[in-house]
């Protein structure tokens, strides 16, 4: 009986797991150098009317990126010390507008003074869409207790693009795309069966980006 | 239990709830705001702002009030500041000691807000009109130049109404200085008052 227990616990939790396809690509194998006094900058993409890149995505990324020893400047300090040129309104989608900013010497200065090195934007949401079943909890005087079964899947998809701030050109590209089913069961205590489909993205773009720094992999 | 108590107590109980539902929103902004990235142009220039545009509260409706004046003032006489290599702020036109100079008086035409319940997209927004007037020191009128703002919250997840809005108010001031950074040189009445002047503007813009 424990058996069969383990077994169907196993088997649900196994369907919780994420999707993920990361697709990477680099004009060469160069490894991108960076020494200690400079840092990267990541930096969410605001200027699309429906969604903003999260700043807890862009968070989670960071920290992966920190744990590999790379400097990461804070997103919201650097958009600060370069303020307004960072905002959603001016902040450059290409590199020809790039170029164009660090024409000025003032701009130039403040993102050599903070040691900028290369620019990471990262841009994308996560959704909840195909939702489904339905579930119902009530209260009585003598107890209480949910039934029912609902699902619904998420889905993540994110794009990383790195700008070199010295030589101004693009070093890459990183697409993550992940996805999973998400659970809650009802029986009298409610039983979430949670597919961390965000978390699996951030680690995965986080750990590709880290070899992006890092590692000189041949491609 | 007498059954009138009863009722009495469940007509107040869901009086409390009722009053719970509509809050009103009385919005303070202290955030503080970056100094500006830019190479004023030698121009000359004097800011009005009003000691009513100073002390702005706004009511984009019954419920909602946005305590703004102290805010807007220090974020626009930042951004002014980026603009021009002369300039002094007074409280009205008649002080203004430059010639030669622009005369600017900023007000504010409108503010709106809406919330999650009345647009049902999970967001707090935030739009602000402004209208610069714009003169020379003799008086002479240049142009009166319409600046939209706008601001939002990347979502309205675990945010009180309060909060959201100073939030989303906050984004739409810094937009406003952005906004002013980026366009007022490229109004063309102000271009030409430039060229005409013979103020020169020859170092590279970064638009």
């Amino acid at each position: 009986m424990n058996k069969l227990i383990a077994l169907c616990a196993a088997a649900l939790l196994a369907g919780c797991g994420a999707t993920t396809t990361i697709d990477e690509y680099r004009p060469n194998n160069q490894v991108l150098d960076i020494n200690s006094e400079q840092s990267v900058v990541i930096l969410g993409r605001r200027d699309a009317g429906h969604y903003d890149t999260d700043r807890e995505f862009i968070d989670c990324v960071a920290k992966k990126m920190q744990g590999a020893d790379i400097g990461v400047f804070p997103e919201q300090q650097f958009v600060d010390a370069i303020y307004p040129w960072f905002e959603p309104r001016t902040a450059p989608k290409g590199l020809k507008r790039l170029r164009r900013l660090m024409e000025d010497t003032a701009i130039k200065q403040q993102i050599e003074h903070n040691g900028i090195r290369y620019l990471v934007w990262l841009d994308g949401s996560t959704e909840t869409h195909d939702k489904g079943g339905s579930i119902s909890c009530a209260i009585a005087p003598g107890g209480g207790g949910c039934f029912g079964f609902a699902q619904w899947e998420k889905s993540s998809i994110y794009e990383a693009i790195v700008w070199d701030m010295t030589n101004l050109t693009e070093k890459g590209r990183l697409r993550v795309d992940s996805s999973g089913t998400s659970y809650l069961l009802g029986v009298v205590a409610p039983i979430p069966l949670l597919t961390p489909v965000k978390n699996d993205a951030c680690a995965s773009l986080g750990t590709q980006l880290k070899q992006f720094f890092t590692l000189d992999q041949p491609l | 239990m007498p059954t009138t108590k009863i009722t009495i107590f469940s007509v107040l109980l869901t009086v409390l709830f009722i009053s719970g539902c509509s809050s009103s929103s009385q919005v303070q902004i202290d955030s503080q705001f970056p100094s500006v990235v830019s190479k004023p142009k030698p121009v000359k220039a004097a800011i009005v702002f009003s000691e009513e545009f100073k002390s702005y509260i706004a009511n984009p409706n019954s419920k909602t009030s946005i305590d703004m004046g102290s805010a807007q003032t220090k974020l626009l006489s930042n951004a002014f500041a980026g603009l021009f290599k002369r300039i002094e702020f007074v409280s009205a036109a008649t002080e203004v000691s430059f010639d030669n100079a622009l005369v600017i008086t900023p007000s504010v035409q409108e503010v709106q807000v809406s919330t999650p319940s009345d647009t049902y997209l999970n967001v707090y927004e935030v739009w602000i009109k402004y209208s610069l007037d714009i003169k020379t020191a003799d008086g002479d009128q240049v142009d009166s130049w319409f600046m939209p703002a706008y601001g939002k919250t990347p979502d309205s997840f675990m945010l009180s109404k309060t909060n959201a809005i100073e939030e989303a108010a906050v984004i739409a001031l810094r937009d406003a200085g952005a906004k002013l950074l980026l366009d007022f040189y490229r109004i063309p009445s102000v271009y030409n008052w430039v060229v005409t002047e013979q103020i020169p503007l020859d170092e590279k813009e970064v638009q």
